[in-house]
């Protein structure tokens, strides 16, 4: 067997090895029933700000942290807490993903990702209306 | 119905344009297929005609391209493509941006460019034309199909710019506006999205075009090698398409980081984004492609690996295209192309080109020729190493970019990362040790011979580099206070990189310019990484939040990295004091004023002010622009997070703003712009005992409260809460006005169970205090990064130059 054949072996091997472990720490998609059950997890859920409810935002106390209600693809309802300002135009977007757990009753999130509307047609047309 | 002012005319040529160019991309094909095989007779009548067909399918090309321009300048908006992406209120300088904002746009300019490139190598490529174009124009068989946009048995092929109108779109036909004649008139464009509006937006996506079409020139010629069972022949004219394509492609991701750290609230210059990952995995390949092209025309050992780097080079490409535009990737990444159903379109193509590779490359595998082991000591048997840790950096990249893929497949949900912290975590765990090995390999490899060197010589030739190399090392660590071993590791090998290769520029080049190409560019590469290691290690987020807010209650997710400015107060911030100014309203721009003072014994200095800003977009939202100030050895990044965007000439100052009401309990204090609101005690002002209580006494609550400015002046005010008489059930609200601060507070309830009280205040709009919420980051040494993308430019050209000449 040649030098590099066995470079070759030991490199991948350890590559493997890395590749799997962080594939198995990687956080998964959910929704916010099996946030609760399983409240030690990180989770990602998607779903849809509701825009009824009350969100709350109040920088003077805390520009860091906002709460509001979301809906996920099950249609369970739940309180979010993010630790988070609150984003640019964030009552319009239309799905958002949040990364975090369960805790109480509610669902204290690190992180928040929102599909904006701009890369979506919204169909709705721009008339003059001179 | 006649429809009044719409140019039909202009999507006819346009698709006229684009059935010619598809047309004679097939001819084109089949012609030079006709012609590379060794058999035919009329072997130069069909290589003639597979030229002219290529020249047709570029003015095709080029007709699409105009074509296109010409409607978006024009303001076609009866063309959905024309609507959806310009408008008439966009700047002109912004046409471009708008031409490849959309999947069309940028698939006609990746076309484009591969008709730019295909037209140099039909002059250049002599021998190999045939064979090399059959496979080029094929490719373009797949590009020119993705905007043909007609129906094959119910499945639409491509989406075509020039042929979808706005009113016969599926989603507007029974909008009432086209019931007139005459909708034209009346009719806008949707505009561009702001966040494009940005001239990174017009020099980032044809940059990163050009470095995805030059992959195709090598991958051609690879396929064509196989083809020809020639494995040595194709490598010498593919060197300088590879060196120009690594340098184009690096230079264009580049630019992507240079748009996101400038114009985008990343926060940084690389966020492990699945579409910029999607875009350094084949410049990581292309890289290590280049390097056994060098080690396959010395030694003519390294075909199998030389082959597989090149042609899967053009696979990742296709690969990142495919998760990038199928829509594969979802909400996970920012910049992922709107779906527009080509999903199985975009498969196939990259399947095609996947099994064509892998056929034509297992077809040989027998044949390669034997190669005996390198020595330890040779260059080939480093270069052969590093190219193996550059392709496990690319499949690690991969794999963890591809997790909606693997989730499709295997039916798992593993989600793609969306917080910062985890990406950097992941990737950093692994790409960080990648970093350390392909640096310590730049340093040294180029001292060693082919074949096999003297091991000891190498040795002592390093021992000035090495040496120097590890005191900086020491400087920088002391300087900069690491103590992670990583970093320290990675700071060293980087810095080892840089003395090692000037010091053979010195002394084995002896200053030679024409062969400097490798080291300047290898210099370069390793101040990028020497660059990104101190801006990303060492940025300080100096806004962190510094109110007495408990946050303890969250657990373990505090983030704190934004800070509430009022107007005129002054908070320090690490080195730094800094001052809301205000804002000012430009256009579609709010500007908000931050500025940074030093302190000097006892006076302010100012030191710079920065201006980020709020874009307003009514149609597509709202974006914020950060501002950064540059110094050399730092920079000052101000973003802002959170404003208020209503402008003080739009409120009356004498007259009182939003109500604010909360609930709370004696002893409890909260905090609006300016002041402190202190419930100091509640009690029933007139004594009513039990036994005179009957239907028509009348109970009066006061909450007594503090009001304390900012100064500390306390002010004292007692709203009333009074049951008129038990009986009625009768119940004001007196509230209190303090006059001269411009404050009314009112007790409006009593909850008894919870021992609390729901108060309300107002404060008039001229007390009431503007304020934004920042982030304000320090990036230290990010221009190292910048200087060794320059270098890495001038090294690539030096080398593609050499190499041109070196063919002649």
């Amino acid at each position: 067997m040649k030098k590099t054949h066995i470079i070759a072996i030991v490199i991948i091997a350890v590559a493997i090895g890395v590749i799997t472990t962080s594939l198995g720490n990687a956080s998964t998609y959910g929704n916010f029933t099996e946030a609760f059950d399983n409240p030690d997890s990180k989770i990602q859920v998607v779903g849809y700000f509701n825009k009824e409810k009350e969100l709350v935002y109040e920088p003077e106390i805390d520009p860091n942290l906002m709460s509001f209600y979301m809906t996920d693809k099950e249609g369970k309802e739940c309180k979010v807490v993010l630790n988070q300002s609150k984003p640019q135009d964030f009552e319009r977007s239309e799905e958002i993903v949040l990364k975090g757990k369960a805790v109480g009753e509610e669902f204290h999130a690190t992180d928040m990702l929102m599909k904006c509307p701009s890369k979506y047609n919204d169909g709705n047309l721009q008339v003059y209306t001179d | 119905m006649e429809y009044i002012g719409e140019h039909l005319w202009a999507g006819q040529l346009g698709n006229l344009f684009v059935i010619v160019s598809f047309v004679a991309a097939l001819l084109s094909t089949y012609a030079y297929f006709k012609s590379s095989k060794e058999t035919e007779e009329h072997k130069d009548s069909w290589s003639d005609l597979g030229r002219l067909a290529f020249r047709i399918h570029s003015i095709g090309v080029v007709g699409v391209v105009g074509m296109l321009f010409f409607m978006l300048l024009n303001n076609y908006f009866e063309y959905h493509y024309v609507w959806q992406h310009s408008s008439k209120s966009l700047p002109i300088r912004y046409v471009f941006s708008a031409f490849w904002e959309g999947q069309e746009g940028s698939f006609i300019l990746w076309s484009f460019w591969h008709v730019i490139l295909g037209n140099l190598l039909i002059r250049s490529a002599k021998n190999w034309e045939s064979t090399v174009m059959t496979v080029f124009s094929s490719v373009q068989i797949f590009l020119t199909s993705m905007i043909l946009g007609v129906v094959v048995l119910d499945y639409k092929l491509g989406s075509n710019p020039f042929t979808v109108l706005l009113r016969e779109h599926p989603q507007f036909q029974n909008i009432p506006l086209f019931s007139s004649e005459n909708y034209l008139e009346k009719l806008d464009g949707r505009g561009l999205n702001p966040l494009l509006q940005n001239y990174w937006m017009t020099i980032h996506p044809p940059t990163l075009f050009l470095g995805f079409a030059s992959t195709l020139v090598p991958f051609a010629f690879a396929i064509a090698g196989l083809w020809k069972r020639d494995y040595q022949g194709w490598i010498k004219p593919v060197l300088p398409w590879t060196i120009f394509g690594v340098m184009v492609l690096g230079i264009g991701i580049l630019m992507g980081g240079a748009w996101a750290y400038e114009a985008l609230s990343f926060g940084g210059f690389w966020a492990w984004d699945p579409v910029e990952n999607a875009s350094l995995v084949p410049w990581i390949t292309f890289v290590g492609a280049l390097h056994v092209m060098h080690v396959q025309k010395t030694r003519g050992n390294a075909a199998p690996t030389t082959f597989a780097m090149t042609i899967f080079t053009f696979i990742l490409v296709l690969y990142s295209t495919f998760l990038t535009r199928s829509g594969i990737l979802g909400e996970s990444s920012v910049h992922a192309f709107t779906d527009l159903g080509m999903y199985g379109h975009l498969l196939s193509y990259l399947m095609f080109f996947f099994a064509l590779g892998l056929t034509m490359f297992f077809i040989n595998l027998k044949k390669f020729p034997k190669a005996e082991d390198d020595a330890f000591s040779s260059r080939e048997f480093w270069m052969f190493v590093g190219t193996l840790v550059l392709a496990l950096s690319a499949i690690h990249i991969t794999i963890m970019t591809s997790k909606p893929v693997i989730n499709l497949i295997f039916g798992t949900k593993m989600a793609l990362d969306i917080g910062a912290q985890e990406r950097f975590d992941i990737y950093h765990s692994f790409q960080i040790p990648v970093v350390i090995v392909i640096t310590s390999m730049i340093a040294f490899t180029q001292f060693l011979k082919y074949k096999k060197s003297d091991g000891k010589a190498v040795f002592r030739k390093l021992a000035i580099s090495s040496l120097s190399a590890l005191i900086i090392t020491g400087l920088f660590t002391f300087a900069f206070d690491y103590t992670n071993p990583y970093y320290i590791l990675m700071l060293f090998s980087a810095m080892f990189a840089i003395t090692g290769n000037i010091e053979y520029l010195i002394r084995i080049l002896k200053g030679n310019i024409n062969k400097a190409g490798s080291s300047i560019a290898h210099i370069g590469f390793a101040l990028i990484m020497l660059g990104a290691l101190l801006s990303t290690s060492k940025s300080i987020v100096i806004s962190e939040n510094s109110s007495s807010i408990d946050l303890e209650s969250l657990g373990d997710i505090k983030n704190n990295e934004n800070i509430l400015l009022y107007q005129n107060d002054t908070v320090k911030l690490q080195d730094y004091y800094v001052t809301f100014i205000g804002k000012r309203k430009e256009g579609v721009n709010i500007f908000y004023d931050v500025k940074y003072m030093k302190k000097i014994d006892s006076d302010y200095i100012t030191e710079f002010t920065l201006s980020p800003r709020i874009q307003l977009n009514p149609q597509m939202g709202n974006v914020a622009e950060p501002d950064t100030r540059h110094f050399l050895y730092k920079d000052i990044y101000t973003h802002v997070t959170y404003a208020d965007l209503s402008m003080p000439a739009d409120t009356d100052p004498d007259k009182y703003g939003e109500l604010a009401t909360r609930q709370m309990k004696v002893g409890e204090s909260f905090f609006t712009s300016n002041f402190k609101y202190q419930l100091d005690s509640v009690f029933v002002n007139n004594k009513v005992s039990i036994d005179s209580l009957n239907d028509s006494t009348r109970i009066e609550v006061v909450a007594q409260f503090s009001v304390i400015d900012k100064i500390g002046n306390i002010s004292k005010a007692s709203p009333m809460y009074v049951i008129e008489n038990i009986d009625s059930g009768k119940i004001l609200s007196i509230p209190h006005e303090l006059e001269e601060a411009g404050v009314i507070l009112s007790l409006n309830k009593i909850i008894p169970s919870e021992n609390k009280y729901e108060i309300s205040v107002r404060e008039k709009n001229s007390v009431k205090n503007d304020f934004m919420v920042m982030k304000a980051i320090q990036f230290p040494m990010i221009n190292v990064l910048w200087i060794g993308c320059f270098l890495f430019m001038v090294g690539c050209i030096i080398a593609m130059i050499n190499r041109m000449q070196a063919n002649k």
